[in-house]
């Protein structure tokens, strides 16, 4: 049984209910399972073999959904692609799991010039007419040629196939593809649904980009028990999104805490009523108390899930019931229904109540490893479990209470930024003779990013740092603010005492 | 008009590298266009904030009054009377 023979099922059962919506209109289960088979047959009829990469350069939106389940239905292997981007990051993606096709939406092909792919034999599928394209090249089709008549039968799926790989943001600053496999979505996707209890009835409001786990794991929960899920993409402003959410009388939400910190800081949302909403979830970093405590205050009647886990385990690792937020305030809770988690020290014994150790998991969630990595995979999978660089304490009744990260990784918002990727672009700059890039609390991101650079004459201009990663950067790498300083406070070994900089700028 | 050349300067230097573009017209959508995320409309109301002393309340956070060089010269001219 796989995710989508889940999702088929659902088909089977409620074939006119919405699986998905956005501002340009609805997909019933039967249109949407119908269009996914055209997407997977057009894909096999094109050369496109199981097993195969395919990229997604699309934001959420019902055909991100259909060309998502094609390929996977196809027996290709999914890769959803940050489409906040530089078009050098998404051709290392390309390139390091050698990926044989790319579906994209026009705007971001020629946003980062991507039509040149087609010319190394891949298959490039844009979402516009022909008539928009630069170069004529017979691997250039279009999404309509794709969805074309085809009678190419479909391969069987078994649990052990793998689904898609789901790049993260790795310490080197090189980005890592987690490999998941089409039983790692179902298992962690069924394991959500019960304690969610979700059922077909229930309808989200997702905000958060499919591409990473937490915006995929609300596709695969929802579309396996025939439930709804509403589109949004515009929370840059969020009482547009408010408005829509009650007037769909959406059952969920998700997000992440500067989600809450934007909902509760900067919209309407505490002067709303939310009858119909039954639950809503956090996840993707640690929301601070206060914030916990006025979400509760302004949703007394709604169930709020705190909720921990990693790309590495398919999205989901523990959670807390909602009853116990406030006697258990600052705990990430315990595993999720078939998932075990333990702390241990160094030597890989279990660690004592209220000592500090490294939190690992182990159940049919975790990744098969990182693609093409065998030594990376190494650090973090052994003796069967997954090691989640992530330092927690666990109290006398078994929760969890996560102390620090082990790795540097900078959360802001909704993403995992790498502090080296970031450092490496700004010593490119002539001026800059050394950089140290750390995250400092932000009331809304959680983090934002702060660079301190030594520079190598008298003067430097902050702003000709900024403009040179915006060019070479994504748009959420971007520091917030350039501070100088006259030397990187350093160990003894030469590493960069990151603490001593952000204690610098705290406020 | 010195709205609307003070809110281009800020657009230009913050979010478009410093290179004023002819496609940023005063109605472009920066939504649309990818000019500004939800980072950048907080950057743009703490410019708004600082710069011309006002407060921009909860619910004055929408498209209608921030997504255009336009749409924000009305709006501080009704804000600031």
């Amino acid at each position: 049984m796989t995710l989508l023979d889940l999702i088929q099922e659902a088909a089977f059962r409620f074939p006119s209910r919405i699986a998905v919506k956005d501002s340009s209109g609805a997909l019933t289960y039967s249109q949407l399972t119908s269009l996914a088979g055209g997407v997977a047959r057009g894909l096999l009829s094109r050369g496109i073999s199981k097993g195969d990469r395919v990229g997604l350069l699309v934001e959420n939106s019902t055909r991100y959904v259909v060309a998502y389940l094609g390929i996977l239905g196809a027996g290709c292997v999914a890769l959803p692609l940050n489409t906040d981007n530089t078009q050098k990051n998404l051709l290392y993606i390309l390139d390091q799991c050698r990926a044989s096709a790319l579906i994209g939406q026009s705007r971001f092909i020629r946003k980062y010039d991507l039509w040149g792919i087609a010319r190394g034999g891949r298959l490039l599928v844009v979402t516009a007419g022909k008539a928009d394209y630069p170069i004529n090249d017979e691997r250039i089709i279009t999404w309509d040629d794709l969805l074309g008549e085809s009678d190419k039968a479909l391969s069987s799926l078994s649990g052990g196939d793998l689904a898609c790989i789901l790049y993260t943001s790795g310490t080197t600053g090189r980005p890592k593809g987690v490999m998941l496999s089409h039983e790692n979505l179902r298992s962690n996707a069924e394991s959500i649904i019960s304690y969610l209890k979700l059922r077909a009835s229930d309808s989200i409001l997702a905000v958060l980009p499919f591409f990473y786990s937490y915006g995929s794991s609300l596709l695969h929960t929802h579309l396996a028990v025939g439930g709804t899920i509403h589109v949004e993409n515009n929370f840059v402003y969020p009482n547009k999104a408010l408005e829509r959410m009650a007037r769909e009388q959406v059952t969920g939400f998700a997000g992440v805490p500067s989600t809450f910190a934007m909902l509760l800081h900067r919209s309407n949302f505490k002067r709303m009523e939310w009858p119909y909403l039954r639950y809503v979830t956090q996840a993707g970093g640690p929301m601070p108390p206060a914030i916990t405590r006025e979400l509760k205050e302004a949703l007394p009647n709604t169930d709020i899930f705190i909720m921990y886990g990693q790309t590495e385990a398919t999205a989901r690792l523990s959670y807390l019931p909602p009853d116990l937020i406030l006697k258990k305030a600052g705990s990430i809770g315990k595993a999720i229904p078939g998932v075990e988690l333990r702390c241990v020290d160094k030597a890989g014994r279990r660690v004592a109540p209220g000592e500090t150790g490294e939190i690992c998991a182990r159940g049919p969630n975790i990744m098969k490893g990182y693609w093409d990595m065998p030594e990376e995979t190494r650090k973090v999978l052994r003796d069967g479990w997954l090691y989640t660089g992530d330092l927690a304490t666990v109290d006398g009744d078994g929760f969890f209470y996560i102390v620090s990260r082990k790795s540097e990784l900078i959360k802001s918002g909704a993403h995992r930024i790498s502090p080296k990727e970031i450092e490496e672009v700004v010593v490119e700059l002539p001026d800059v003779h050394e950089a140290a890039v750390v995250g400092v609390p932000d009331e809304i991101l959680g983090e934002s990013i702060c660079a301190f650079i030594v520079p190598k004459g008298e003067e430097l201009d902050k702003r000709a740092v900024i403009r040179h990663c915006r060019k070479n950067l994504a748009s959420f790498k971007v520091p917030h603010r350039v501070e100088t300083i006259a030397s990187l406070p350093k160990t003894s070994s030469g590493k960069v005492k990151k603490y001593l900089l952000r204690d610098l700028v705290a406020v | 008009m010195a709205y609307r050349d003070e809110i281009r300067s800020f657009i230009v230097e913050n979010f478009l590298m410093g290179e004023d573009s002819p496609s940023l017209k005063d109605a472009t959508s920066f939504l649309e266009e990818g000019i500004i995320d939800s980072t950048g409309v907080l950057e743009l109301v703490g410019f708004l904030e600082e710069t011309y002393g006002i407060r921009v309340e909860d619910e004055e956070l929408i498209p209608e009054n921030l997504d255009s060089i336009e749409n924000i010269a009305r709006y501080l001219e009704q804000k600031k009377g």
